[in-house]
């Protein structure tokens, strides 16, 4: 135990002395977090849309300002002859075209066929302005009173937990997760690849120090140091996307305690691997980048990964503290809900523990 | 000569009562390592006795820091039994302080803390630490620099606090690993002297390895090491009478045409080695009488000016050298391939046309003063030497001198040229090889020699010529392809100098060019920056090993960025005031602490089993000496003046000059 905090007392006064690493630390995160809060939009909005009236009559027009209005299209000015040009030129993502015969077929109770052409460069956002212009158009004929009494069942829909589709809900807690999945474990790959860059590690195999103490002893000390930047980075996170816990914090208080192990495991165990600091940045920005970025859930659903690839997400410690970040901020169920989670961060941790510790092996040069 | 005693005067009391009967501390048998196919070690024996001083010399890749690595208990022998304190190194950890090659120490750590992570690692109690942490530093003279960050220390204070932390546990042994490369002689003196008291008064075990074979004289004991095995053991004394061959100091002022003369010589009759050492010839031959009357016959033969001939004991590097030789490991010496045949034509007496010229040359940064009027000048075919103690501002100087740093004020002339010095004409006729490795690490070598030759212009067709001599010079013919930051140390600086006189420069820069190079190939370095400078290249150099300044022509001493002395070595020599005193006692480290208590401690220096002490008046001070060893009941077996060294030379003055200021340097 001893061997241990001597370890950390070193490793804090190494964070302290180097001025680079201590604004790293934490004005990367900030940089991130705002990044990634201001500027992740999922949901379309402001979509340019070009609308070629060929009926001009009143119905028409009511229709072409109905989809200006639903504030999720703006109506972009073109002279052509051609709307399909407006696509090829990338002016706007859709384009209508209201036939000439629109309001006579519909007066007459006939059905009129309306044109749209979207721009499928995008599939998902194409499928997004499809299923609006479609939404609009059925609401539109409603509003209108034109097929009073065909349908029966009219689907009303309500959002829950996030009523207000505020995307920021959605965002902001996932973006701590990806935050502290990267730069604890970047700190910790960068203490454990120098030693062995320097060659200094040769003076802990030279002591009895063992792999296991020495690396627990990094790790308490970054550990405290991750402290520092979660508490820093979800403090201003709250402050600035207004977001707060939703129910029992307590969870979410643990869960960021045993994330910030695992994380600070995975970057020990990748400066274990590293020769140099490069390798061990170049280890951490691909492999935690990516995984945290891509696999966690943070932004593409886990339900869409497709199935092998869908096994390596388990793994992603990430994964597991962006769903208890997420049920504290947006859900609040509470332990009930993601008590799993917790176990299987613990399970994770213990595992990335096990690894570096087996590849440390005797403390050893290898010969 | 008088037999050594192996550390028979300083039998300590032991440490560990339960251990005092094992009379071997460290027994090595048949110790084997390989690296997948390549053996490091082959077989090696030996041991060492508690309190001895053990060195293990020998040329780079011979195995010393595989051998470390062992012992230390951080590599694990392939075959062998490796015995530390009785145990396997391993278990012995604690017990044992290890300095390794690269630094020990954090860097970004003060030295307080650098101290507390070592003792916390060995589990040192508080209560011992606080004791033992101030009888260190006091000790290295670093007591009243705590706070100061390792990385701020000078080279010599750092190597010192690496000492301290490899002490902090008490350690009964103490492997040091090439503990003083980089360090002035100043230093290099004072952590010897720290070395020779551990093991007399503490009994502390010493392994040691040291490319500088002056402080080889130290050991009590020596291995010397080639090719993955011992291959001999013994005292310095011991090994120097194995040899059988006597040392001829030839002063002559035809030094060039003597050398060609006596090498051609030495392949038959009784001299066996020729060597320049700046203005004099060191000749070994079989017997001084028969081999005194040859040299003079030789130099009437070729109508050479009369010589004065001294006889002198061999030094240790001309058993390293020879032993080498007789192995067949010399690096080859091949002519450079010279394609434009040399400076010759640059008036060589011309005094006005000076190759380097500096005038009242000033550098300040911030408010310190790194280099106060520093006048230096240098002649085309002149090797000039730069000495002094780290921080001197030796770097700062060469940096200014060939344009790479602005100077505060004063004047500079490069080849003539004043004023742009950075002009790319004027560059290609410079060579510069910096302190630290000048070459990229993750480049093959050849990758290396190739941008090399590329940048300094050397014509296409020429290229392939130079760059394989450079390989064949460096002895690493089959290896081009290795990656240049595999290789050791002092490989590097070889294929580093090779690198700066691809394009045949008029002026070569060398900082620091041997530092960690074995002697043999400081030898083979010496012959080419020689040959260099015979063919008109002027040549400024500095260095740490002051046996290798004695092969500059003149040379200047830096001391707080000022230039206290210059000359040739001999007159600088000369110029020494007072004499030195070999004395050879009973008790060594008794008489030296005795000697200290009333001298300067820079007049005390202990050599394995004598002291060295610099007196101002002999005739006064010699009788008061034997008196005051006398009166300590000190039984004085020899007492005789010797001649000073330059490193004698260098420390006197150095330490005279640094009594009217601070003692240690700033930090630049």
């Amino acid at each position: 135990m001893k061997r241990i905090l001597a370890q950390c007392r070193k490793e804090l006064a190494q964070f302290r002395r180097d001025r680079l690493t201590l604004a790293l630390a934490f004005i990367l995160p900030v940089m991130t977090l705002f990044i990634f809060g201001f500027a992740i939009r999922l949901e379309a909005k402001n979509i340019s849309i070009v609308v070629q009236d060929l009926d001009r009559s009143n119905l028409s027009r009511r229709y072409s300002e109905g989809i200006y209005e639903t504030n999720q299209f703006v109506p972009v000015r073109w002279s052509g002859s051609d709307p399909l040009d407006a696509l090829d030129r990338g002016i706007g993502k859709a384009a209508v075209i209201i036939p000439s015969d629109f309001n006579r077929e519909i007066t007459a109770g006939k059905t009129s066929t309306i044109q749209v052409l979207i721009d499928g460069t995008d599939v998902n956002n194409a499928r997004v302005i499809k299923n609006s212009i479609q939404a609009f158009t059925r609401s539109f004929v409603q509003n209108q009173g034109l097929t009073a009494g065909t349908s029966k069942i009219i689907a009303r829909t309500r959002l829950w937990f996030n009523p207000g589709r505020q995307e920021s809900l959605y965002i902001v807690p996932g973006v701590f997760g990806v935050i502290l999945a990267i730069y604890p474990s970047l700190l910790a790959a960068l203490a454990m690849s120098r030693e062995k860059e320097q060659g200094t590690i040769l003076q802990t195999y030279a002591s009895s120090i063992s792999a296991a103490e020495l690396l627990l002893g990094k790790c308490l000390a970054y550990f405290v140091v991750g402290i520092g930047q979660a508490l820093f980075v979800i403090a201003l996170g709250c402050a600035v996307f207004r977001i707060w816990f939703v129910g029992d914090p307590t969870p979410f208080i643990i869960g960021t305690g045993i994330f910030l192990i695992a994380s600070i495991m995975f970057g020990l165990l990748i400066g274990v691997r590293a020769n140099n600091r490069s390798v061990a940045v170049q280890g951490v920005a691909s492999a935690g980048f990516l995984l945290a970025l891509l696999l966690s859930g943070f932004i593409y659903p886990l339900s869409n990964i497709p199935f092998p690839l869908s096994l390596v997400t388990y793994i992603v410690p990430a994964r597991y503290f962006i769903e208890i970040s997420r049920d504290a901020f947006v859900r609040g169920t509470g332990w009930a809900g993601v008590w799993t989670a917790h176990a299987c961060l613990t399970a994770l941790a213990f595992v990335l523990f096990s690894i570096a510790r087996r590849i440390m092996g005797r403390m050893q040069l290898p010969g | 000569m008088i037999q050594k005693t192996v550390a028979s005067s300083a039998i300590p009391e032991a440490r560990d009562p339960s251990l005092a009967s094992l009379d071997d501390v460290i027994r090595v048998v048949g110790l084997h390592k390989h690296y997948d196919r390549v053996a490091a070690v082959r077989g090696v024996d030996f041991a060492v006795k508690r309190g001895e001083v053990f060195g293990l010399i020998g040329p780079d890749g011979a195995g010393k820091t595989t051998t470390f690595h062992i012992l230390g208990g951080v590599m694990e022998a392939t075959t062998g039994d490796v015995k530390v304190l009785g145990q396997p190194p391993r278990d012995a950890r604690l017990m044992i302080g290890y300095l390794t090659q690269q630094f020990s120490l954090y860097l970004d750590l003060s030295i307080d803390e650098n101290l507390r992570y070592v003792s916390g690692l060995r589990q040192v109690p508080d209560r011992q630490f606080s004791e033992r942490r101030e009888k260190y530093l006091r000790l290295m003279n670093l007591e009243n620099f705590g706070d100061r960050l390792a990385g701020e220390l000078s080279g010599g204070m750092k190597q010192k606090l690496a000492l301290c932390c490899a002490l902090i546990s008490q350690p009964q042994v103490l492997l040091l690993d090439e503990p003083t490369t980089g360090v002035d002689p100043v230093s290099r003196r004072e952590f010897w002297d720290v070395l020779a008291a551990l093991a007399s008064e503490e009994g502390v075990t010493i392994v040691v390895a040291t490319p500088y074979l002056d402080e080889a004289e130290r050991c009590n004991r020596i291995g010397l090491m080639y090719d993955g095995q011992i291959q001999q053991i013994g005292t310095p004394a011991e090994l120097r009478n194995s040899l059988g061959l006597y040392r001829l100091e030839v002063h002559t002022l035809q030094l060039q045409a003597a050398e060609q003369v006596l090498t051609e010589a030495s392949e038959s009759g009784s001299i066996a080695d020729v060597q320049t050492f700046g203005d004099r010839l060191d000749v070994l031959v079989n017997d001084p009488q028969i081999g005194e009357a040859e040299v003079r016959e030789l130099f009437q033969q070729h109508h050479l000016q009369a010589a004065t001939i001294d006889l002198a004991e061999p030094t240790l590097e001309n058993v390293f050298v020879t032993r080498l030789r007789q192995q067949g490991s010399a690096p080859q010496s091949l002519a450079f391939p010279r394609s434009r045949g040399g400076n010759r034509d640059v008036t060589k007496n011309s005094s006005s046309d000076f190759a380097i010229y500096s005038h009242n040359l000033n550098r300040n940064f911030g408010s310190f003063q790194a280099v106060k009027n520093v006048n230096v000048e240098v002649r085309y075919g002149e090797i000039f030497g730069l000495l002094g103690a780290n921080g001197a501002g030796k770097t700062t100087t060469i940096k200014m001198l060939c344009g790479l740093l602005p100077e505060s004020s004063g004047d500079i002339s490069l080849g003539g040229e004043r004023g742009n010095l950075r002009s790319s004409e004027l560059r290609r006729r410079i060579g510069y090889m910096s302190q630290k490795f000048t070459l990229y690490d993750d480049l093959t070598i050849l990758q290396n020699l190739e941008f090399y030759s590329g940048i300094y212009g050397v014509p296409r067709r020429l290229r392939r010529e130079k760059i394989d001599w450079v390989i064949a010079t460096c002895g690493l013919e089959g290896r081009e392809t290795l990656i240049t930051g595999q290789l050791p140390g002092g490989w590097k600086q070889r294929v580093a100098f090779g690198a700066s006189v691809m394009h045949e420069p008029d002026i070569l820069f060398l900082d620091e060019p041997t530092s960690g190079v074995d002697p043999l190939a400081r030898r083979q370095f010496w012959k080419l920056i020689n040959d260099f400078a015979r063919n008109g290249t002027a040549i400024l150099v500095t260095t740490h090993y002051l046996e290798e300044a004695e092969q500059c022509n003149r040379m200047s001493f830096m001391v707080a960025g000022e230039i206290v002395t210059e000359g040739s070595p001999s007159q600088i020599k000369a110029s020494q005031p007072g004499q030195l005193i070999e004395v050879i006692t009973d008790q060594t480290q008794a008489a030296s602490n005795l000697l200290k208590q009333q001298m300067e401690s820079w007049r005390v220096s202990i050599f394995a089993d004598r002291l060295h002490v610099v007196v101002d008046d002999p005739d006064r001070d010699i009788p008061n000496l034997r008196s005051r060893l006398d009166a300590a009941n000190l039984t004085v077996h020899s007492l005789r003046p010797i001649p000073f060294s330059l490193e004698d030379a260098f420390i006197g003055v150095v330490q005279r000059s640094a009594h009217a200021t601070p003692k240690e340097p700033q930090p630049s």
